[in-house]
């Protein structure tokens, strides 16, 4: 990750992609007849400094690609972002990054640049994902000025909408994790948490196949139905 | 392991997925980078329960798999049957498909889910930059499934040479082995007076050395042949003419596994043993360094067979597990090693036999017959006795008169074999009995009733009796009792079907999921490889083989046999002897383990104590023993 990202740096500072400015980054795709089977899908993970959008500060960033219905680990993006200056002892038991951790992190401004070029305006998946969205979101906004919206897809309206009698006894990403009997390799940490974020979609995406859901717009729809429904009756 | 998981360079999950890889074989043999590589280059499948991940309408293979989680089957179809058959199954850290991928061919087999399954993959590209650049993984994918049972056997070995110390390891310095101050002579002796030479100290090679010593040459009788049958020399020429020079030279220090690779390499049976100054010391042959254990065996049954005393046979037991050890040590696989130890075993009884004869003779002739185990030829050190005695009623004389002589002498002997370590068998089943101390035709009416009379206790029965074999005395009345019985079970499909169902009740110790089930008793975990490993083919093997006539006793005789009669598929035969084979190795092994420790022997282990490699063949091989079963199932409808 490191090598790659230095190297996307020194690209940039060269001047050999162009500006570098965040208006040039790929735009974010909208919801069409992309088939599920062939499309990118960003998974991604937030670890953050706190639960308040406000006031709390991203600390990293973890996400992998499911290209064409397979999770591709040589599309994945796991980084550390500088942050020296926050007082992170709140959290740091939960995360296991330490504030020397972080002083290895990157220049802020060049990472996000990096994950927007990397994200290609793909639809962005992560688990209760609208915590991950409001964070990134502001992030983007108060580091680069950017305010595009991505089409963000919440990984845990997903799974009960295609396993709706799952008895997973919660509605946590742990619960369904157990239920599905995956390994978690390191809980907490952004990139593992993606991982595994990741492979849930996989178990969704392969259920949504055999009940002919094909393409991202079906999908998109699927989950907005079901938001509405649990609304509905409140659930 | 904890080296990857420090190195902070690479993302997390690549350094998750190695250390995943890192448990399993041949990822565990890997260096990190190549292990890095994969990682790097994989992606990660979902498949669902059923689903197929691998056809043979795929076309030719591009990816190379690893179970992650779940488990893949292997299915094929079985036109006779028309019916699909699981021929394998791969479970989590497993490879595959190996041949196809390296034959560059469809697979033959559908690859399908069995249950929620997750494998990791990488394509063609990054698995030839494996292959060529990881010796491990282009070992393990060259020789396949064949290179995991060398490395059991491997370890077996190496086991086995740790416990026998060093002094018959290949690593020993080679003047242990030497024979010192070797025959020589000068370059100027006529052939004929050379070969003189080697006649009167009975050797098989002649140093020939210069006046300091230096060895200049070597002549062999093989030589010798070669100069007569092509007439290349006369008799009465100089050895110089003929000998092969300047001759393969080591150090003493050297050792045997140098001298071994350098015979191997050149061809050559002689090497000479010089000292700092090239002067000769000694002489070593390829029999020296390879029949050690050969020599060993035949001069310990030598041994046994002219024993003057019980006790001497009594210690000669200790040679006997001794030279397990070594025949492990150098190769020997399970097969050959129980039929050796049924050798002294069969040579310990009859002197035993001779010795009572000889002190108290019954004065009637007797055929000593040995069942189970021993009349297949399958035993271990750990052993029972199960004997009987089959004689012909001399003229005057009732059956119970002969008794009356036979068994007291019968008694004498169980006993003693029983000091000399051949367990009294619980059940009673000796020739000290008076049901199993027959003439030949109560013995024929035994088996009659035995085959009509399908009895639960019969059927256990079978496995001792139905394995029978003659150790001491003549053998012609049991060939005629045996050829018998075999008609008779040939002619009764009920008792055939019976045995069969008996032998279906011995499930292998699989659960439905493929792990080990465990025996219960104790809180233990354990898993018996006699009953549980080793039974469910010798009964259904002894099954196929009843029933279609194979005379052989010997279980892995019987498999050849029947795949010789078409019974069974060649292939199948194959891997049906490889899986029993490997549980017998495992067992033998763990046997000499507890001899070691002092322990009573016992079939019992726990599989948590294998190495994972050893785990996961195990585990196969009672796969292989489900699927024995499912032709017995299917075969007799049950």
């Amino acid at each position: 990750m490191l090598k790659q990202i230095k190297q996307w740096i020194a690209r940039h500072r060269s001047g050999q992609s162009g500006s570098t400015a965040p208006e040039n980054t790929p735009t974010p795709k909208t919801p069409g007849d992309q088939l599920l089977s062939e499309c990118r899908l960003i998974v991604l993970d937030l670890e953050t400094t706190g639960l308040n959008a406000g006031k709390d500060e991203v600390i990293a960033v973890g996400a992998v690609a499911i290209n064409g219905g397979a999770i591709d680990l040589s599309d994945q993006f796991d980084l550390i972002l500088r942050r020296p200056e926050l007082d992170i002892t709140e959290t740091v038991l939960i995360h296991g990054i330490g504030p020397e951790a972080l002083t290895q992190g990157h220049e802020t401004e060049d990472a996000l640049l990096f994950l927007l070029e990397w994200m290609n305006g793909d639809p962005v998946l992560a688990y209760h994902s609208a915590f991950d969205q409001k964070f990134l979101e502001k992030t983007l906004k108060a580091e680069l000025g950017y305010t595009r919206n991505h089409t963000w897809m919440d990984v845990a309206d997903l799974l009960p909408a295609f396993f709706p009698d799952a008895p997973t006894g919660g509605k946590g990403l742990d619960h369904w994790a157990d239920f599905f009997g995956l390994e978690v390799s390191a809980r907490h940490h952004a990139a593992s948490d993606a991982l595994a974020t990741a492979e849930l979609t996989l178990i969704a995406l392969n259920r949504a196949n055999k009940s002919g859901l094909k393409t991202l717009k079906h999908l998109h729809d699927k989950l907005r139905y079901h938001r509405r429904l649990q609304s509905i009756h409140g659930v | 392991m904890a080296a990857a998981n420090q190195d902070n360079s690479r993302p997390q999950n690549t350094r998750s997925i190695m250390v995943f890889l890192q448990a399993h074989a041949p990822f565990s043999n890997m260096d990190d980078d190549h292990l890095a590589h994969f990682a790097e280059h994989s992606t990660l499948r979902f498949y669902a329960d059923g689903d197929v991940v691998l056809a043979a309408e795929d076309g030719v293979v591009n990816r190379f798999y690893v179970v992650k989680q779940g488990r893949i089957r292997g299915e094929r179809h079985n036109e006779k049957a028309d019916k699909t058959e699981t021929t394998f199954e791969i479970s989590i850290g497993e490879c595959f498909p190996l041949a196809a991928i390296v034959g560059e061919r469809p697979t033959r087999t559908l690859h399908r889910a069995a249950g929620d399954t997750f494998c990791l993959s990488i394509e063609q590209d990054a698995f030839i930059t494996l292959i060529s650049e990881s010796e491990p993984f282009r070992d393990f994918c060259l020789r396949g499934v064949s290179s995991l049972l060398d490395q059991v056997n491997q370890r077996i070995q190496t086991g086995a040479m740790v416990s026998m110390g060093s002094s018959i390891s290949l690593s020993t310095p080679l003047d242990r082995y030497a024979l010192r101050n070797p025959i020589v002579c000068t370059p100027d002796l006529p052939i004929r007076k050379a070969v003189a030479l080697m006649h009167e100290n009975n050797v098989g090679s002649i140093v020939i050395t210069d006046d300091n010593r230096h060895p200049a040459g070597i002549f062999t009788l093989r030589d010798l042949r070669t100069m007569i049958a092509e007439d290349t020399c006369s008799l009465d020429a100089p050895v110089r003419q003929i000998m092969t020079k300047s001759p393969c030279c080591l150090p003493a220090t050297a050792d045997a596994f140098a001298a071994a690779m350098l015979m191997a390499e050149h061809h050559f049976s002689h090497l000479c043993l010089v000292d700092e100054n090239n002067c000769l010391i000694g002489m070593v042959s390829e029999r020296d360094l390879f029949s050690l254990q050969r020599v060993d065996l035949v001069s310990l049954a030598r041994t046994i067979g002219t024993a003057t005393h019980l006790r001497t046979l009594v210690s000669l037991r200790t040679d006997v597990s001794r030279l397990v050890d070594a025949m492990l040590a150098h190769g020997a696989d399970s097969g050959q090693v129980v039929k050796i130890i049924t050798t002294l075993n069969d040579v310990t009884v009859r002197r035993v036999l001779e010795l009572n004869i000889q002190k108290n003779d019954p004065g009637i002739p007797f055929t000593w017959l040995t069942f189970g185990s021993e009349g297949r030829q399958e035993q271990t050190l750990l052993t029972d006795q199960d004997n009987g005695i089959l004689f012909q009623t001399p003229d005057g004389m009732t059956e119970d008169q002969v008794r009356e002589k036979l068994l007291p002498f019968a008694r004498t002997v169980n006993d003693e074999l029983a000091e000399c370590g051949f367990t009294l068998c619980q059940g009673n089943i000796m020739a000290s009995n008076p049901k199993l101390c027959l003439s030949d035709r109560e013995w024929d009416d035994w088996f009659i009733r035995f085959i009509d009379a399908s009895t639960p206790q019969n059927l256990v029965y079978s496995s001792i009796f139905l394995d029978m074999r003659a150790i001491f005395g003549p053998t012609d009345s049991l060939d005629e009792l045996l050829a018998k019985v075999l008609s008779r079970i040939q002619k009764n499909a009920l008792f055939q079907k019976m045995l069969a169902g008996n032998a279906f009740q011995r499930k292998p110790p699989l659960t439905m999921f493929r792990n080990f089930r465990y025996v219960t008793d104790g809180n233990k975990r354990s898993l018996d490889l006699k009953r549980q490993g080793l039974a469910p083919f010798v009964e259904s093997v002894r099954v196929f083989a009843l029933a279609n006539g194979i005379k052989s006793a010997n279980t892995l005789e019987r498999m050849d046999d029947l795949a010789q009669a078409g019974v069974f598929d060649i292939k199948d035969a194959n891997a049906w002897k490889d899986a029993y084979s490997l549980i017998q190795a495992i067992r033998m092994r763990s046997h000499q383990e507890m001899l070691e420790r002092g322990e009573e022997l016992t079939n019992y282990i726990d599989p948590d104590d294998l190495n994972p490699l050893d785990r996961r063949i195990l585990r196969e091989s009672f796969r292989q023993a489900q699927r024995l079963q499912q032709k017995l199932e299917v075969t007799y409808q049950l």
